[in-house]
């Protein structure tokens, strides 16, 4: 079976996108959690849908349009709460509505034809095309270099924002520019999981890792290790029964998450036993 | 060398014009110089502190820091030269930093890209035995006690060998034994390495030993009493109300008035001003 999957054309085609993304959304994921922004991925995920609803009606290129959309939508969640005294939880549910409704509105409108709306949902790896793929790539690429440039300066914020504004740190710029390549993240994750699915993509990998983590390094490194497992146990599993890959590799993540989670709650017992023996 | 004033502020006001904050504050200080602000709850304390670190807009007034008018395009450049240690909220770090990456982030190059090492580790080294917490060096952060963070959190204000520290009640979390030596290091500070330190806090007696000025606020600066000088008791009754009890204190407070007696006991001049 697993000879049969690497001789698959098919999967091997939509093995290396899946790696990258979840190599790319792994490492994201580490900020999200650090930043408490798992919201802002369910907002702008959902919100993507608006953009892809725009790309369809007026017959613009799919992922650009979308990933414009995304990088907008997280930059509006971003500058809402401080000029309009709006909470960030509330902004995100207004947008989140607002764009998906609009984005219903205008799939619903579009020629049936056009629109692949289970892969919109649920995602679908297996038929991206070649410039898709270098879409992704180029995304992903943009990701990375921003997270090797800004990842301590995104740290220091997230542990005290106000010491580091004070040491002279460009706060306010650093943070937009974080939004804005969470939202580009989501772009990239929704081709493989969906608009439903990405948050699990985004959130899962750091959060698998945060409990063995003993810096922010040793979390990213811990979450990319995972993701990259999950993707292929996932694409592996998808490929013998026939399952969504997309889902299948959320379960992979969900099931791994489930097992850290275990074995630092036996660790926590192990270690309590040994300094309290009864 | 500048010569200049670290810090001047001339006509700073803060806040709605019928609530002000902060009224007219004119302020100066120079290198070595270290000067204690008190004064009551909501006496605009912290809002004095974050105007000079840069962290809000007066509505009125001139900052002058180090010798150089602070404005939007320079003002990230002037504050890598301050330290800054602000009023504790989160009790319950989140983040798994070591201490040694906590203390980093205090380091003006800590900005710099992944692929750039933080060669500075002697740096680092020292910032924690100033504190006296180099034996923990490698500890998780999360794992320490609320005094043992916040000297981790004075490390990292440290460890740029900043010529600004501004800190708001750095002592809260610690024990009588913790308070003094840290006031007898951030005294040594000012003295070896001409550091102008500016800080918020309550107990005028733990501090008397080791400032060099006491400034009394409570919207504007009533007083700013230097070594050796008495703050009259209309200031403190200006600051915290007609009802204040004034108590006792020895010879080496900045700030008392001057006694029939002289007693061996410290006054507690903010709690004072609480009892009203």
């Amino acid at each position: 079976m697993i000879a049969d999957f690497f001789h698959s054309t098919v999967m091997m085609g939509a093995l290396m996108p899946a790696l990258l993304i979840g190599f790319v959304a792994s490492s994201i994921s580490c900020m999200i959690l650090a930043h408490r922004l798992s919201f802002l991925t369910v907002g702008v995920s959902h919100a993507s849908l608006a953009g892809l609803g725009i790309a369809v009606t007026l017959s613009l290129p799919l992922l650009p349009t979308a990933t414009v959309v995304a990088v907008l939508v997280a930059l509006l969640l971003a500058s809402m709460p401080k000029t309009e005294g709006i909470s960030e939880d509330s902004g995100t549910g207004i947008l989140f509505a607002g764009s998906m409704a609009l984005g219903i509105v205008l799939l619903a409108k579009a020629n049936s034809q056009d629109v692949d709306m289970l892969g919109l949902l649920f995602g679908n790896i297996l038929t991206t095309s070649p410039q898709e793929h270098l879409w992704l790539l180029f995304i992903g690429t943009i990701i990375m270099i921003s997270l090797i440039l800004y990842a301590r300066s995104w740290w220091s914020i997230a542990f005290d924002a106000v010491t580091a504004q004070a040491g002279g740190m460009p706060v306010a710029f650093l943070r937009l520019m974080l939004y804005a390549i969470v939202g580009l993240t989501v772009i990239l994750c929704v081709k493989l999981a969906g608009i439903v699915l990405t948050t699990g993509l985004l959130i899962l990998p750091a959060a698998t890792a945060w409990f063995w983590g003993r810096s922010m390094l040793h979390i990213w490194l811990l979450s990319v290790i995972g993701s990259l497992t999950a993707t292929m146990l996932g694409m592996m599993i998808s490929y013998a029964y026939d399952w969504p890959s997309g889902a299948t590799i959320v379960l992979s993540l969900c099931i791994l998450f489930l097992i850290s989670w275990s074995l630092s709650w036996l660790n926590q017992r192990v270690k309590i036993a040994k300094h309290h023996p009864l | 060398m500048n010569k200049a004033p670290v810090i001047e502020l001339s006509h700073v006001s803060f806040g709605p014009k019928h609530a002000p904050i902060l009224k007219d504050i004119h302020l100066t200080l120079n290198a070595g110089h270290f000067m204690a602000i008190v004064g009551p709850n909501a006496a605009g304390k912290s809002t004095l502190i974050s105007i000079i670190a840069g962290l809000i807009t007066p509505a009125h007034g001139h900052i002058d820091l180090f010798g150089q008018c602070m404005n939007r395009f320079n003002k990230n450049r002037i504050r890598k030269h301050i330290g800054f240690l602000h009023q504790l909220h989160d009790h319950e770090p989140r983040l798994p930093m070591r201490v040694d990456e906590v203390v980093a982030m205090g380091l003006a190059e800590y900005a710099s890209p992944l692929w750039k090492p933080l060669g500075n580790r002697q740096a680092i080294e020292d910032a924690l035995r100033h504190v006296d917490m180099l034996e923990h060096i490698h500890r998780d952060f999360r794992q320490l006690s609320g005094g043992q963070r916040q000297r981790v959190r004075l490390a990292r204000a440290l460890v740029r060998k900043p010529r600004l520290l501004i800190l708001d009640e750095p002592a809260a979390a610690l024990d009588s034994k913790q308070q003094e030596a840290l006031y007898r290091q951030l005294r040594n500070l000012c003295d070896t390495q001409g550091t102008a330190i500016i800080m918020v806090e309550h107990d005028i007696a733990a501090i008397s030993d080791y400032v060099d000025s006491v400034a009394c606020l409570n919207q504007r600066i009533h007083h700013h009493a230097m070594r050796g000088e008495s703050i009259p008791d209309e200031v403190w009754q200006a600051m915290y109300g007609e009802h204040i009890n004034i108590m006792a204190h020895d010879k080496g407070c900045i700030g008392c008035h001057e006694p029939p007696k002289t007693t061996h006991s410290h006054a507690r001049h903010s709690e004072r001003g609480e009892s009203h």
